[in-house]
């Protein structure tokens, strides 16, 4: 109960400085090497970011892939642009278990995770809905997630450029990475 | 077909809710014409180019795969038990890994599962997902003998049982696919792999 009172206390906090339609941006979460970051930690790179999630039981999106050829494709400019993958299930997606799954799509490649509230604080942040679904067995580990996909381009300052569809072409997103890149986009 | 004209096609369907969660909707999807299917630069575990032109004329099941998708993952010794049971009927079997690794992914992954069948075959530029049109993986693409797809399906499935048998079976015969073959999906595994 004490901690439910927290975290609504955080929640009314954080709506009364952010806004509550504002996409804000804002996270502190855990990267898949251990250390804690905030959005600040990336300042200075362009963030290409998405939410999901490792275990996929039925299906799974192939947006990280998407992101790891618009990577390939900016060439030299991939430097500048740091591509983020949070997770939205934090008891599963262990920082190790991300540090594996992240390396697959690149070495670049940033895994974040942390405790249901940070991930649930930074989700918001970014207006992204997810539902964890009650266990589908037996084993309280076998559930699924639904949640809402897409590619937050951030600026390098974190913030908030455009969202991009899930089903978008690897060669559209580099050449929206590629404009804030060059400063032809600004943040909203 | 490019992601954006399937994009288009999904949201002409009604398929796609923008702001609503990423429902993917499965089975097998039967098309109204066969269609083409844009050449692929795809390599053996020797590099060695091992494209769709290498199914020789034969219907083919060419399943999407990736070491990071578990399901596409669980389903590979499925496909591994069917590929001798029907290409002696005459259709080929082709378990295509996106990995971005490379063929060493693959291999892994082939090594671990004990897969004794199945050859290594890499999207060696990584295009595939894009280029046919594959938002989410395992896709399971079904081509006739002159390398159109004529169906595919979406999400994973029991690909050596009997219903997949006689859905290969009708595609070599060249017989007219309808959504009700489609292969049960595969049984819940009761925990966490």
């Amino acid at each position: 109960m004490q901690r439910l009172f927290a975290i609504l206390i955080a929640t009314a906090l954080f709506a009364g400085t952010a806004g509550a339609q504002e996409l804000t941006g804002r996270f502190l979460l855990d990267s898949h090497d251990g250390g804690r970051v905030t959005d600040q930690s990336f300042a200075g790179k362009v963030r290409m970011m998405t939410f999901g999630y490792t275990f996929c039981p039925d299906i799974c999106p192939t947006t990280l892939s998407t992101m790891a050829a618009a990577i390939d494709a900016l060439g030299a400019k991939a430097s500048q642009v740091v591509p983020i993958f949070v997770t939205v299930d934090p008891k599963r997606d262990t920082a190790s278990h991300l540090k594996e799954y992240v390396q697959a799509f690149g070495p670049s490649f940033v895994g974040l995770t942390g405790t249901t509230e940070m991930v649930e604080a930074a989700a918001k942040a970014f207006k992204v809905r997810y539902k964890l679904h009650p266990p589908m067995t037996a084993d309280p580990d076998n559930y699924l997630v639904d949640h809402s996909a897409g590619i937050y381009i951030m600026d390098r300052d974190g913030r908030f450029v455009a969202k991009l569809g899930h089903l978008s072409a690897p060669e559209d997103v580099a050449e929206r990475l590629a404009q804030v890149i060059d400063g032809k986009e600004k943040a909203r | 077909m490019r992601r954006r004209d399937l994009l288009v096609g999904l949201a002409a369907a009604g398929l796609i809710r923008p702001t609503a969660a990423a429902k993917v909707e499965q089975g097998l999807f039967v098309h109204d014409r066969p269609r083409p299917v844009a050449a692929l630069d795809i390599r053996d575990n020797q590099g060695q180019m091992a494209g769709f032109d290498s199914l020789a004329g034969q219907p083919a099941l060419v399943n999407l795969w990736a070491s990071w998708c578990l399901p596409c993952v669980a389903e590979l010794p499925a496909l591994d038990r069917l590929k001798p049971l029907i290409e002696p009927e005459g259709a080929r079997i082709m378990a295509l890994c996106l990995d971005r690794s490379g063929a060493i992914g693959a291999v892994n992954t082939y090594a671990r599962l004990g897969i004794r069948n199945l050859a290594v075959h890499v999207d060696h530029h990584r295009r595939a997902g894009e280029v046919l049109g594959a938002p989410v993986l395992p896709t399971t693409l079904l081509m006739d003998r002159s390398g159109h797809e004529v169906a595919r399906f979406v999400g994973p499935a029991q690909w050596d049982g009997p219903e997949a048998m006689a859905l290969m079976r009708a595609l070599i015969k060249g017989q007219t696919l309808n959504p009700a073959m489609a292969p049960p999906p595969p049984a819940k595994t009761t925990t966490a792999p």
